[in-house]
C-alpha cells in the first residue's frame, strides 16, 4: 500500500436550519423551518504517507474538523472516498478503530472527577491492550510527557495544560498508526504549546505515526509539518511544501519597534517596507533573506526601547493564498 | 470477557467518584428514606377507604410498592445517570469519544455511569416486599423465585429500552428533560396495581407505556399469580423492546453520522 491515507473527491454537505431573530422569526422556524445545504468539505483530494506529518490550515469552518471527522468514522461522506490505513473509515471496523486515533483540544474524554489513570485503565480495556504494553507505553509517553505527579490527582483539579498532557496519553495507549489532532494546543500558554509540540514530534518519529494536524497556531505547523493543505469553505486550495508556500506568498517578516524618539516613516523605509508608523512605534516588513541584516543596521542607526520579530500570521498567509489563487486557478498543486 | 473487565472498571470508576462526595450519600440515603415513606404512608392512606383496590387488598399493593421502590432505585442507579450524560454528550460532542472506540456505542453509553447511592432505594423496595410478604404469611418456592427472578429482570430491561430509546432522542431534539420528567410521571402510576385504571388508560399502561410490566406483574409473580400468558407477554414484550432500542440507537448513529457536522 502505497499511501496510508487517500481521499478522492471527498465531499460532506449537511443542511442547517435557520433562524431568523426575534421572538417572531423563532415562531416562524418553529413552525417551518428554512434548511440550506453547507458544503462542508467540497470535492477534496490528497494522499499521505506513512509517517507523514501534514498540517491542515485554514480559518475557522473551512471544513478542517469535517475532514478529520470523516476519516475517524464519525461522518459519511455525501460524496468521493476516503481510505485509511485500507479501510473505509465510516464502516467503523474494530480493527480500524483499534488503529487510529482522534483528540480534540476542544473536547475532553478523560472521566472529569477522577484521576487520568482510571481514564488510561477504562481506554486498556477498551483498546484490550495486553498488561505488559500497557506498562511500557505508560511509562513511555510518562518520559516523554512527564505525567507521574499529574495523573493521579482528580482530572477537574489539573491546569488545561497538564489536563493536555494527559488527554494525548489517553488517546495514544493503544500506539495508534494514524493521530488526528484537531487543535491540540488550544488555549495553551506558550511553554505548553512548545511542550506538546515536542510531544507530537517525538511520537511521531518514535513510533512512524502519521499524524494529520490542524491549528491555529502558526508555530505549531511550522515546527512540526513540511507539508501543508489550505482548505477554506470546503476547497482544497494548496496542499505542498511549507516553506516554499511562504517564500511563494510571504518572503517577509514582521518588525515591531517602539522607539526612543520620533522618526518618520522615510528614515523607517530605508530597513524596509513601512506597515505603520505613528512617530514611536512602528510595524516593518522586511524581506526574509536579509531580516538579520536589516534588523541589524536599524539597531545600530535608530534609538531603539524595543524591538520583536515576528513570522507573518498564518491568517495572512493564507489570505495571501486565497488572492493569489482567487487571480489564477481555483486549486494550486505543487 | 472485555465487556466483564469494562463493567467491572466502570463501577469501581463509580465508586471512587461516589467517595468523593461523601455528604451526598447521607443526604441521598435522607431523601430515599424520606421517599420510601411517602410510598407507604400514601397507600395506607388509600387504604384507610377501602379494603382493596383494583383487586388487591393491603400487603399485596404494598408488594407493588416495593416493586416500584425497587426499580425506581434501578432508574435513578443507572439508567438516569446514563441518559443524562448521554444528553450532555451529544450536546457538547463529546459522543464523538464513544463512537471511535472499538466497542458497542450502545454499551458504553449505557452502562458507563452508576449512581450507587441509589441502591438505598433498591433495597428499601426489597425489604417492603419481604414485609409485606411476610405480612402475608407467604414463603415463595424456588419456582416463584425464579419466575420473579425473571419478572424483574423483564422488568429492568423493559424500562432500560424505555430510558434508551428517550437518550436517543436527544440526536434530534437537544433537549429531551421533558420526555424524562414525562415518564417519571407515568411511572408514579405503578406503585398501585395497573387493575386500578380502566379502560384506555389501563391499555396504554399495559402496551404503550408498559407501566404492568414494569411493577404489576414481576408483584404477580412473587404472590404465585403469575399465569402462563402474561410470563411470555413480559418475556416477549421485554426482547421485543430491546431489540427496538438497539436498533433505534444504531439509526440515530447512522442519522447523526450523516447530518451533523
Amino acid at each position: 500500500m502505497a499511501y496510508q491515507i487517500e481521499v478522492s473527491h471527498l465531499s460532506k454537505h449537511y443542511q442547517v436550519h435557520d433562524k431568523e431573530p426575534g421572538l417572531a422569526g423563532s415562531l416562524r422556524s418553529f413552525f417551518a423551518r428554512k434548511y440550506r445545504v453547507v458544503k462542508a468539505v467540497d470535492d477534496v483530494s490528497f494522499t499521505i504517507g506513512q509517517g507523514e506529518m501534514v498540517g491542515f490550515l485554514g480559518p475557522n469552518g473551512a471544513g478542517k474538523t469535517t475532514t478529520l471527522k470523516v476519516l475517524s468514522g464519525l461522518l459519511y461522506p455525501t460524496a468521493g472516498n476516503a481510505t485509511v490505513l485500507g479501510f473505509t473509515p465510516h464502516q467503523r471496523e474494530t480493527a480500524y478503530l483499534k488503529q487510529f486515533t482522534l483528540v480534540m483540544g476542544q473536547k475532553q474524554q478523560l472521566m472529569w472527577d477522577l484521576p487520568a489513570l482510571e481514564t488510561f485503565l477504562v481506554n486498556q480495556a477498551i483498546y484490550e491492550i495486553p498488561r505488559a504494553q500497557f506498562d511500557a507505553t505508560l511509562k513511555e509517553l510518562d518520559d516523554l510527557l512527564d505525567l507521574g505527579p499529574i495523573m493521579k490527582k482528580q482530572v477537574r483539579k489539573l491546569s488545561l495544560g497538564e489536563r493536555m498532557k494527559c488527554e494525548l496519553a489517553a488517546a495514544l495507549l493503544h500506539r495508534p498508526k494514524v493521530l488526528f489532532l484537531d487543535e491540540p494546543t488550544i488555549g495553551l500558554d506558550v511553554t505548553m504549546q512548545v511542550r506538546i509540540r515536542d510531544f507530537i514530534a517525538a511520537f511521531n518519529k518514535r513510533y512512524g505515526a502519521t499524524v494529520i494536524l490542524t491549528s491555529h497556531y502558526m508555530a505549531d505547523v511550522t515546527a512540526l509539518c513540511d507539508r501543508i493543505i489550505v482548505i477554506d469553505k470546503g476547497h482544497l486550495f494548496y496542499d505542498g511544501n511549507f516553506r516554499a508556500l511562504i517564500e511563494r506568498v510571504a518572503p517577509y517578516k514582521i518588525i515591531k519597534l517602539q522607539l526612543e524618539r520620533p522618526t518618520t516613516s522615510e528614515v523607517l523605509s530605508q530597513f524596509g517596507k513601512v506597515e505603520f508608523s505613528d512617530g514611536l512605534t512602528a510595524v516593518l516588513h522586511v524581506p526574509r533573506a536579509s531580516a538579520t541584516e536589516s534588523a541589524a543596521r536599524l539597531l545600530a542607526q535608530l534609538k531603539v526601547e524595543d524591538v520583536t520579530f515576528e513570522d507573518p500570521p498564518v491568517e495572512d498567509i493564507i489570505r495571501e493564498v486565497f488572492a493569489v489563487n482567487a487571480a489564477s486557478n481555483p486549486t494550486a498543486q505543487e | 470477557m472485555q465487556y466483564l473487565k469494562l463493567i467491572t472498571l466502570f463501577l469501581k470508576a463509580n465508586i471512587l467518584i461516589e467517595l468523593e462526595y461523601r455528604a451526598n450519600f447521607v443526604a441521598h440515603a435522607l431523601v430515599s428514606l424520606g421517599w420510601v415513606s411517602v410510598t407507604i404512608v400514601g397507600t395506607t392512606v388509600f387504604f384507610t377507604q377501602t379494603d382493596t383496590i383494583g383487586g388487591w387488598t393491603f400487603y399485596e399493593t404494598l408488594v407493588i410498592s416495593g416493586m416500584f421502590t425497587l426499580i425506581g432505585g434501578f432508574i435513578q442507579m443507572f439508567l438516569q445517570p446514563n441518559v443524562q450524560k448521554v444528553i450532555e454528550m451529544v450536546r457538547l460532542g463529546t459522543l464523538d469519544f464513544v463512537l471511535i472506540k472499538p466497542v458497542n456505542s450502545q454499551f458504553m453509553a449505557s452502562l458507563r455511569y452508576a449512581q450507587l447511592f441509589s441502591g438505598v432505594d433498591v433495597i428499601a423496595g426489597g425489604f417492603i416486599m419481604v414485609y409485606a410478604m411476610g405480612h402475608l404469611g407467604l414463603t415463595p418456592d424456588a419456582v416463584t423465585l425464579l419466575l420473579f427472578a425473571v419478572m424483574v429482570l423483564m422488568s429492568m430491561v423493559i424500562v432500560y429500552s424505555i430510558w434508551m430509546v428517550m437518550a436517543t432522542f436527544s440526536f434530534w431534539f437537544v433537549k429531551v428533560g421533558n420526555m424524562t420528567e414525562l415518564f417519571n410521571s407515568v411511572y408514579d402510576t405503578g406503585r398501585f396495581p395497573v387493575s386500578t385504571f380502566q379502560g384506555v388508560l389501563r391499555v396504554m399502561l399495559t402496551l404503550v407505556i408498559p407501566i404492568a410490566f414494569i411493577t404489576t406483574f414481576p408483584a404477580q409473580a412473587i404472590l404465585g399469580r403469575l399465569d402462563a400468558v402474561t410470563f411470555v407477554a413480559s418475556v416477549v414484550m421485554g426482547f421485543g423492546m430491546f431489540v427496538f432500542s438497539a436498533w433505534f440507537w444504531r439509526f440515530a448513529i447512522r442519522q447523526y453520522s450523516s447530518a451533523s457536522s
